[in-house]
């Protein structure tokens, strides 16, 4: 069985190799007579090396020509294709080094900004009463992207930094070894995210669309540095921003991610290159925009991350980030006073603990 | 350490595994019930095997409260399921180490839909266990060992799909070992008791004419 396996290898490799031989002979054919021709127009003025104009031919600097040949197959014509050493000179010599100093950097000012300004807090301290902000539909939906997004943005990370970054601290071996892991995972996750991405579209969409008070917002920088704080509703400006990222930025991830991921659908070189620059760029930029909201939604903001966790935030915070939100859910009489919530949620206050399930009935 | 992973750990999480489950099992039913001394009204077998069954779907009231419930717990279930018993390299180990004989397995497109089913399924199940406030209060520290064990053992089985390197490969059934030991320890017996419990509530309640 082995043996068998083996010798259809070595007929695999036979044939390969007499392919490649009968492509490099008409791609010499097909040069031949333009290199006969110049030639011929200065007979003794310089005497070219035969080997190293075909050479130039084939090495084909200025771009992929396409050769003739009985091999079906996208690209097949094409015997070194120079875009690849673009790709790989703009991957190593811009994009690494770009992605180093753009994430480093955002991360250098959020720990500047928070070390000056300590973060945003509770201007009046808490109320004690709640708003509902998310439902539970919409935290399960944030933390099932948020968990694929951060895996993904791990594994990417290494396979686009390893060769710098890890190679020089683990070795070749060990290198190798994660970059496999991190290829497998990166690519059974990916199309999770673009599931995550149309459900946050569909369920935040209706709430991201520019709206009164956004220039205003913006112009202040969201009161990040002194002055009164501007004017919002159920999503500032900046969360605006950073939803249209997340899809737009997602979506390209994703569609690019797909074309890299299954190659076969008629994708030539070209467009597989052109995916590999968006997405190696969009990465990179949504990670770095996901450092910033990281830093809003926990230390940035005083008691910001309770949206996505309980669903419930205090009213004295939304009066301060989101006044005209809060307004409107006070005229509804939509605001829950603390024990009430207790009550209705156990949330507070209960501190018997819940006596074990039976042991019967499956774990219900 | 891959030796030892591959043999002695392999073989005392099997009989860790094996003879706890027997005992577990063994002592639930040793248990039995009180004998039942009143008329029966109908067949406590049928409605035993009625409301096993019957369990298999949500009560109608209940079904808009727990759609994620449902779904996710059917998508996780069906995919670990069919990953544990259709994955080309378990198929493969179970006739060689345990069996003796195989079956076709699930293709390698099969695989990677199946276990992204799975891993959603998982994914939400347990983000609905802490995020929603009742399912938080009755976890405990088993339910999320259970969980992050049980992903774990997932994920690292996807990380060696390449199965090039006997690193990733090893860690893998390292995890499986470690699953395979804390199993009859915990709620994860449910994948065996939850039958025999179903039809004994189905028999207690059917006996007396309540539907359960
Ligand atoms: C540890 C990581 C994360 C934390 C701590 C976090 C925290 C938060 C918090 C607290 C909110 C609610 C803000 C509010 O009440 O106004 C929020 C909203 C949101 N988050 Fe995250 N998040 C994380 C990761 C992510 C990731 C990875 C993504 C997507 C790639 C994401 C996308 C969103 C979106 C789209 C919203 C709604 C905002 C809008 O629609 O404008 N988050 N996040």
């Amino acid at each position: 069985m082995n043996n068998n396996k083996r010798s259809l290898t070595a007929h695999q490799d036979d044939f390969f190799s007499v392919v490649k031989a009968l492509l490099v002979i008409v791609l010499l054919l097909s040069i031949a007579p333009q290199a006969l021709a110049a030639g011929d127009a200065e007979p003794a003025a310089k005497v070219v090396n035969p080997g190293a104009e075909l050479w130039r031919e084939v090495r084909q600097r200025e771009a992929p020509v396409a050769g003739t040949t009985q091999v079906a197959g996208m690209d097949s014509g094409v015997l070194i294709n120079i875009r690849g050493e673009q790709w790989r000179t703009f991957r190593m010599q811009q994009l690494i080094p770009a992605a180093g100093a753009l994430l480093g950097g955002v991360l250098g000012i959020i720990v500047l900004f928070h070390l000056i300004k300590r973060g945003l807090r509770l201007e009046l301290g808490r109320s004690g009463n709640y708003l509902l902000r998310f439902k539970e539909i919409d935290r399960v939906l944030h933390w099932f992207v948020a968990t694929i997004f951060i895996f993904l943005a791990l594994t990417g990370l290494i396979l686009l930094t390893g060769r710098v970054v890890l190679i020089p601290m683990v070795g070749h071996d060990v290198f190798s070894v994660i970059a496999s892991a991190s290829k497998e995972g990166h690519n059974l996750f990916g199309p999770l995210f673009l599931l995550g991405v149309i459900g946050l579209f569909i369920r935040f969409v209706s709430k991201n669309f520019p709206g009164k008070g956004d220039i205003g917002w913006l112009l202040k920088a969201g009161g990040m540095f002194g002055g009164k704080h501007p004017s919002a509703g159920f999503f500032n400006a900046g969360e605006k921003i950073w939803f249209w990222l997340v899809i737009f930025i997602g979506l390209t991830l994703s569609a690019t991610g797909l074309i890299l991921e299954f190659p076969f659908f008629g994708q030539d070189r070209l467009i597989i290159e052109l995916s590999l620059v968006l997405h190696g760029v969009g990465a990179v930029l949504l990670v770095a925009g996901l450092f910033g909201h990281i830093y809003m939604g926990t230390a940035g903001m005083e008691a910001s991350l309770e949206s996505m966790t309980s669903g419930y935030v205090d009213a004295n915070w939304a009066r301060q980030h989101h006044d005209q939100w809060a307004e409107a859910c006070e005229a509804e009489g939509a605001v829950i006073a603390g024990e009430e919530l207790a009550k209705k949620q156990r949330l507070r206050g209960t501190k018997n603990r819940v006596p074990d399930r039976p042991a019967a009935e499956e774990g219900q | 350490m891959t030796e030892f992973i591959d043999g002695p750990l392999w073989y005392f999480a099997l009989a860790v595994f094996l003879s706890g489950v027997v005992w577990r099992m063994f002592s639930i039913f040793r248990a039995g019930s009180k004998p039942d001394l009143s008329v029966p009204r109908r067949s406590a077998a049928v409605s035993a095997v009625m409301t096993s069954l019957r369990r298999f779907v949500p009560r109608h009231e209940m079904s808009p409260r727990i759609r994620l419930q449902l779904v996710a717990g059917y998508m996780f279930h069906l995919g670990l399921f069919a990953l544990l018993l259709f994955a080309a390299p378990h198929v493969l180990f179970l006739q060689e180490h345990l069996l003796g004989f195989g079956w076709t397995p699930m293709p390698h497109w099969a695989f990677i839909v199946t276990s992204q089913i799975a891993f959603a399924g998982l994914l939400l199940l347990w983000l609905h266990r802490v995020l929603n406030p009742v399912t938080r209060l009755i976890s405990d520290a088993d339910d999320h060992v259970a969980a992050v064990l049980t992903f774990v053992v997932m994920l690292t089985g996807c990380l060696a799909l390449m199965e090039t390197f006997t690193g990733l490969r090893v860690l893998h059934r390292f995890t499986v070992e470690l699953l395979m030991i804390y199993f009859p320890f915990s709620r994860l017996m449910h994948a065996f008791t939850f039958i025999p419990s179903r039809a004994y509530t189905g028999a207690w309640y059917g006996r007396r004419g309540v539907d359960a």
